[in-house]
């Protein structure tokens, strides 16, 4: 199992059996720059095949990205195209109408093989796991594998693939709300424009002006501006730190994202160089 | 892993995929030996398979060519059952069109 190591940064994961994703093989991250990998960086995305197959490292050996993030553990919903056990693992063809990719569930020879649920052909599958770059060939390293009963489920997810791909290019939906995010799939999606800048409309007081300025910012701009935002402080602004600690961001991306909306007008510096506030006018 | 798609599609863009595969969506109206008429946000012709098991007022999805008439020659298709949500369906193929970057292969 070790001995697969050295191939990919990420290790052998899914070779841990039940453990999943619990092997990141930690000691070949410490030649990377960009800070160590932890679980709290994990996160869950739905994504279509096409997006998996599309996505590149920026630099050889560092991690696969969809839309400039970093993608650590995936799931996908497709119809099972071939099926091809093999002697440690067995391989799925999996198809979501947008691409085809192998999709290997690894099997635990100790146990007893009864126990996996293999998968017929043309049958409609969840898949949760690592996408795994192999000598250049991808595949995914599947944690779980579940057959799909309703087929609105198939719908539900390329939706909800959409919803994360516009989240990540354009910005959350709503600042305050929660509740658009989990309402209207239809009004939420078929809008298209107003996606974007109306969609803060409703949380930001700024005035209208400054939410079409603030769709124009990336991502991390957003979240700073609706951190100061929600943030009950007086005149004085946030610190630096404060806004780093709080949004999860690092420093240099909170220097960045002010640097952006000091550009658009929509915050200030107040005591020193590093404490914003947001530009009320 | 070659790079192929099969567009999820209404009936409304039949006469951009034709000679193309697509996948389309929708309810079985009525059944005629060989052929099936489905709705799919409009009626859509479907030139059944040997192995299509498909049934009036079920769900379907159907993989198939489409044809210069604007019928689809089925390769595959999938019975989804009746509790199938078809504006949702309607919707998918809305929002693929216009995010093509994450759903299809230029063809």
């Amino acid at each position: 199992m070790a001995s697969y190591g050295g191939y990919t940064k990420t290790g052998y994961g899914t070779q841990a059996g039940n453990d999943g994703g619990g092997f990141m093989g930690a000691s070949q991250q410490g030649s990377q720059g960009g800070g160590s990998k932890s679980y709290s960086d994990d996160s869950l995305r739905p994504v279509t095949i096409k997006q998996l197959v599309d996505c590149e490292e920026a630099y050889p050996g560092a991690d696969l990205e969809i839309d400039g993030i970093p993608i650590t553990q995936v799931t996908v919903v497709g119809q099972v195209r071939a099926v091809n056990p093999q002697a440690t693992n067995i391989t799925y063809k999996l198809d979501d109408g947008t691409a085809t990719m192998d999709v290997k569930k690894w099997v635990d020879a100790e146990k007893a093989d009864d126990n996996d649920p293999k998968f017929a052909p043309d049958t409609y599958v969840r898949v949760w796991g690592r996408l795994k770059n192999f000598n250049g060939k991808k595949h995914i390293g599947a944690h779980f594998i579940r057959a799909i009963d309703d087929g609105n489920e198939v719908s539900y997810h390329l939706l909800e693939a959409a919803y994360v791909h516009l989240y990540f290019t354009k910005g959350a939906a709503a600042a305050g709300g929660g509740g658009n995010a989990a309402g209207g799939g239809d009004s939420m999606f078929v809008d298209g424009g107003g996606y974007t800048a109306g969609g803060n409309g409703g949380a930001v007081p700024g005035g209208g002006a400054g939410n079409a300025r603030l769709a124009k910012c990336s991502r991390n701009a957003q979240s700073m501006f609706n951190y100061l935002n929600n943030s009950p402080e007086g005149n004085e602004g946030m610190h630096l730190n404060t806004i780093a600690t709080n949004t999860g961001m690092s420093v240099r991306d909170v220097l960045g994202a002010a640097d952006e909306l000091l550009g658009s007008g929509l915050v200030y510096t107040t005591i020193d160089d590093e404490t914003w506030a947001i530009l009320d006018y | 892993m070659e790079a192929a798609s099969t567009p999820r599609i209404t009936c409304g863009y039949l006469d951009t995929y034709v000679g193309k595969n697509v996948m389309v969506v929708g309810k079985v109206l009525q059944l005629r030996g060989e052929e099936a008429v489905i709705d799919a946000d409009g009626n859509i012709t479907v030139h059944l398979n040997r192995d299509s098991h498909i049934m009036v007022n079920s769900g379907v999805q159907v993989i198939g060519k489409v044809n210069p008439d604007l019928s689809i020659k089925a390769l595959s298709s999938l019975d989804l059952g009746t509790g199938i949500d078809y504006n949702l369906a309607n919707t998918v193929v809305e929002v693929a069109h216009q995010h093509k970057s994450m759903f299809q292969y230029e063809q």
